[in-house]
């Protein structure tokens, strides 16, 4: 039963991130605020930390892939920074503690880190001609917030699913 | 060089790179149709993005339904002043109509560009990571939807078709950075002006109208349609208003800021017009002006 949720989990997640992308943009006091939700990368994170790094990668190659195709038709951009991500957060949690503030606020750097390179890809390609400022402040900043208020309402419940999958397996070796 | 080759995982990086870069180009090109696995791929992930839509787009209508019965009673007083004005407008309006068949059956030309036939979808997804300004509708190939086809809503147009597979389609808003996005419009008066929709302005947030005649005066409030001149829409699809006029780069011709009449913020149901008279691959598609209703004529003109 467990051993299925993780996949499902993130499916949901997948396809729930278009439906809360219909949320934004917001205005406020006439500044536009761009909310990107970054839900899955997050829970992949959170996978690549506390259950397997390798599993990780092989699932977001797997997203990757299917967000290039579905939603951004520029194959190879998603599919390569959804595993480096997932490397990196399983790389880095080696010399850390893994206590869950901690692995939230990486989590959430990760993410600000995936949105940076992404600026600078679709501005390399004329996509887009905000300037920096401009991105930091309307993409970069309200982006990170709702994120991390994401992983605050919703983190523990990823590390209880992860935590009774890695006791599981445990068990069947055993 | 022997320890170089041993190095596998060099290797296999250096390839996985150049596939990487040959991968990124070939996507980045101006493609009309998506290869076979994309259109699975898209498929099958629109199938399930449509299941989820549905109590998504159910509950965002609750929301917009609880926000519109706390404007009623302001709405229903501005309402019941204009119902008189209302009576008036449709009586004319009738009576126009009528008048308009009685010239068609005159000069045996029923032929419009303003009819359309519409085809209803619902947004299933858009590009969760905003950078292009995408959705992505319920409805594709197999309904009828084909390339550069005009999107609206109820207010007024949102954007064209950029992409269609059996079952799904992109559609490219009109808040886009792509230069080679046009659209023919032009502004209602008594004297029409034509122009091109190209591009928009980020800080204010309107869409800019260029290459209007100089010659001919517009002004701040008045509405822009679309003019059906461009090939492929449908003639008189409401855009936006007139927010502002200047000059362009040049000062040759006017440029006009127009502020769009569709609420680009939640779109959850749309309409895809597909033109009724013949369409031409002109200003709004791929300007390479032929004809597609009939491909063969088309290429006989050109010669």
């Amino acid at each position: 039963m467990v051993r299925f949720l993780i996949p499902t989990v993130a499916v949901l997640l997948f396809l729930l991130e278009p439906e809360f992308a219909m949320l934004s943009p917001i205005e406020v006091k006439g500044q536009v605020y761009y909310l990107v939700p970054r839900f899955l990368i997050l829970y992949l994170i959170f996978i690549s930390i506390y259950y397997s790094r390798q599993r990780a990668v092989m699932y977001g190659l797997f997203f990757g892939v299917l967000y290039d195709v579905f939603y951004i038709d520029i194959i190879g951009l998603y599919s390569v920074l959804f595993p480096l991500i997932c490397f990196l957060a399983g790389s880095i949690v080696k010399v850390i503690h893994q206590h869950l503030v901690v692995t939230t606020t990486i989590s959430v750097v990760l993410v600000a880190i995936l949105e940076f390179i992404l600026y600078q890809f679709f501005y390399l390609i004329d996509f887009t001609t905000i300037p920096l400022s401009d991105f930091l402040l309307s993409r970069l900043l309200p982006t990170i917030i709702a994120n991390a208020l994401f992983l605050m309402i919703l983190g523990w419940a990823f590390k209880y699913l992860i935590n009774a999958r890695v006791l599981q397996r445990a068990r069947e070796v055993s | 060089m022997p320890q170089f080759f041993f190095n596998k995982k060099l290797i296999l990086l250096l390839v996985g790179m150049v596939f990487l870069v040959a991968l990124i180009s070939f996507s980045l090109r101006e493609r009309t149709k998506a290869t076979l696995p994309e259109q699975i791929i898209k498929d099958t992930v629109g199938v399930a993005q449509s299941i989820v839509a549905k109590p998504a787009n159910y509950i965002t209508g609750v929301f917009n339904s609880i926000d519109s019965l706390l404007n009623t009673y302001e709405e229903n007083k501005r309402l019941k002043a204009r119902l008189e004005e209302f009576a008036a407008v449709q009586a004319e309006a009738s009576d126009l109509k009528s008048e308009i068949k009685k010239f068609q059956e005159l000069t045996d030309k029923s032929e419009s560009l303003k009819a359309y036939d519409p085809i209803h979808a619902t947004v299933i997804a858009r590009n969760p990571d905003q950078w292009e300004e995408k959705i992505i509708l319920d409805k594709g190939s197999s309904h009828g939807v084909e390339k550069n086809m005009a999107v609206m809503t109820a207010k007024g147009l949102v954007g064209k078709v950029t992409l269609v597979t059996p079952f799904t389609s992109e559609v490219e808003l009109l808040y886009t950075n792509n230069p080679n996005y046009r659209v023919s419009a032009m502004v209602q008066g008594d004297k029409q002006a034509y122009g091109l929709i190209e591009g928009y302005d980020k800080e204010r947030n309107e869409l800019i109208m260029k290459r209007i005649d100089s010659s001919l005066t517009v002004k701040k409030g008045q509405q822009v349609v679309s003019s059906g001149l461009g090939g492929i829409f449908p003639k008189n699809v409401p855009i936006g208003e007139i927010t502002e006029v200047s000059t362009d780069d040049f000062g040759l011709t006017k440029m006009a800021y127009v502020k769009p009449s569709a609420d680009f913020s939640i779109l959850d149901y749309v309409v895809i017009a597909k033109r009724s008279a013949t369409v031409i691959d002109g200003s709004d598609g791929n300007t390479s002006n032929e004809d597609l209703s009939h491909p063969q004529k088309g290429k006989e003109g050109a010669k």
